[in-house]
């Protein structure tokens, strides 16, 4: 195995259809902005790029077969290269960034390019676009219903029920999230949010609120890896990436994601998430303990009480009063999602494994602005998609 | 008198109480609703599907309410009015999802409640059924 490094990154700023940040802007333009803005800060140019690892959207582009990587490309030039393009749901971003590591850290190419990017459709997230029996997306939704947030809802209410989480305690995590967002450029809401603005948010799913769970964005983000070795004509700091780990759930998984399942034997949350943290770990030999700052994917503030705990970054049950004693902003003991997170920026679905790529360098290099997690050395990400898909990386400087 | 049909054929019957049609692998005794040709317990020896029913009662692991409508497929008569969602470990142990009867203030993690038959959405003249829950009576 290769080390392998990250050279330059870019983003596009998250925005909604129509308005002043992305307009009309289609996924390509907004990848092409990313990509030409990561070759720039890597002092890379395009034909020196040897592969393309590229997120597969469901939503825009791609020309419907989720060969988003080839418009990339085609808008950058086509040079022949080699394309791959990834799907897993929420974590094509991540996934994309895994095998573009992999490729690199196993010698195939020197140089890649990852990109990740989305135009969402309005409103909810429709999981399945088929009406088949036989599809359990399907007979969930139409036997009983439950859209994403009611499904986020359903492990809030219980957090609540084993800690005695308030929802007060969960409007305070976006308070939280939205005053790390101000002074971010690319994040989509940069004001901060009071308690009682979120309070008065409605439910979207009782007892989750419209401020508590992350809208649905578009943005675009890129990064360009390659072996340390390379590395030296371009930079004399990369970031290094300790390791990048993908895995999916396991059949003892506790969560009420299809119709039914058995009755499982203990608290076994987010299988998927929780393997490819600890393998992150394990493969890098770096313990929760020395992780600067985290990246999670909070869909809802939820989520960034749960993984932590799920993760071992701190005890079960900790997270609200690590919350309010301040130690998950980025000055605290566990930094949280500093660059506001999911919450700040909608969720532009596949870019955002890429997009936690590119925060993490940002902050790893310092050059985080007024987010700046203080001395930051180790940075974790995660993504969880559909499926029970997950990702996870490990950077450091 | 309304004609009554499954949303979904196949899934449930509504004669002498309510019986969601499922199996049990008999080597591991894992449950599985809907039906399924195969177990999927990755550290079952041998999969050996047996046919079952589910029915009966169970205890609330959680909740929450579907505030805004869902997007399709899901069906309902119009107007939209929001419904409780529940997460319930039945008595013979399946974990399942399902509508509740009652009101979001009447709902508490623990609580017992029962499987029922009702109607989801309509379509001409038809009344389009599913599995919901309701509060145990006599407890």
């Amino acid at each position: 195995m290769r080390e392998v490094v990250v050279v330059g990154v870019g983003m596009h700023r998250f925005g909604k259809t129509g308005d002043s940040v992305v307009g009309t802007k289609s996924v390509t333009e907004l990848c092409r902005h990313a990509v030409d803005m990561a070759l720039a800060d890597a002092g890379v140019k395009w034909k020196q790029i040897e592969a393309v690892s590229a997120a597969s959207s469901r939503f825009s582009g791609g020309k419907g077969w989720g060969l988003n990587g080839n418009d990339v490309v085609e808008n950058v030039g086509s040079t022949g290269i080699p394309i791959y393009n990834l799907s897993a749901g929420c974590a094509a971003g991540g996934n994309a960034f895994n095998v573009g590591y992999s490729m690199v850290a196993g010698g195939i190419y020197d140089m890649m390019l990852v990109v990740g990017g989305e135009v969402m459709p309005k409103g909810m997230i429709q999981t399945s676009g088929v009406e088949e029996a036989t599809d359990p997306e399907f007979l969930r939704q139409r036997c009983v219903g439950i859209p994403g947030p009611a499904f986020w809802a359903t492990l809030a209410r219980r957090r609540m029920h084993d800690y005695g989480t308030t929802e007060e305690q969960f409007a305070k995590v976006t308070v939280k999230a939205r005053k790390c967002s101000v002074g971010n450029p690319y994040a989509r809401f940069q004001k901060e949010v009071s308690i009682a603005e979120v309070l008065a948010s409605p439910y979207v799913s009782n007892p989750l609120r419209l401020f508590e769970i992350c809208p649905v964005s578009n943005g675009a983000a890129a990064a360009i890896i390659c072996t340390r070795e390379k590395a030296r004509q371009f930079t004399a700091k990369p970031i290094t990436v300790a390791t990048s780990t993908v895995a999916t759930m396991t059949f003892e998984d506790a969560l009420p994601r299809g119709l039914a399942g058995p009755v499982p034997a203990g608290a076994s949350f987010h299988t998927e998430a929780r393997g490819a943290v600890l393998k992150a770990f394990e493969k890098a030999g770096i313990g929760p303990k020395e992780v600067s700052f985290t990246e999670l994917q909070d869909n809802t503030c939820y989520y960034e009480l749960a993984f932590p705990e799920e993760w071992g970054l701190c005890e079960p049950g900790e997270a609200e009063r690590l919350l309010e004693a301040g130690e998950t902003a980025p000055t605290g003991r566990m930094p949280i999602n500093p660059s506001g997170g999911f919450v700040s920026f909608g969720e532009a679905t596949t870019a955002m494994g890429v997009f936690q790529i590119a925060e993490t360098t940002w902050q790893l290099r310092g050059q985080a602005g007024g987010r700046q997690v203080p001395d930051a050395k180790v940075g974790l990400t995660q993504t969880l998609g559909l499926g029970g898909n997950a990702t996870a990386a490990i950077l450091k400087r | 008198m309304e004609n009554h049909s499954p949303c979904v054929p196949g899934l449930f019957e509504d004669q002498g109480g309510v019986h969601l049609l499922g199996a049990r692998c008999v080597t591991c005794g894992t449950p599985y609703f809907p039906r399924q040709a195969a177990c999927r317990n990755p550290h079952c020896g041998e999969s050996k599907m047996e046919d079952c029913s589910f029915s009966g009662r169970g205890t609330v692991w959680s909740y929450s309410v579907a505030d805004f409508s869902p997007p399709a497929p899901f069906k309902c008569d119009p107007p939209f009015k929001p419904y409780v969602i529940a997460v319930v470990d039945l008595e013979n142990g399946l974990r399942i999802v399902g509508q509740m009867m009652n009101e979001f203030e009447e709902m508490k993690v623990g609580a017992l409640v029962e499987l029922v038959i009702d109607t989801l959405y309509h379509e001409g003249d038809v009344a389009r059924t599913t599995w919901k829950f309701k509060p145990a009576g006599g407890h």
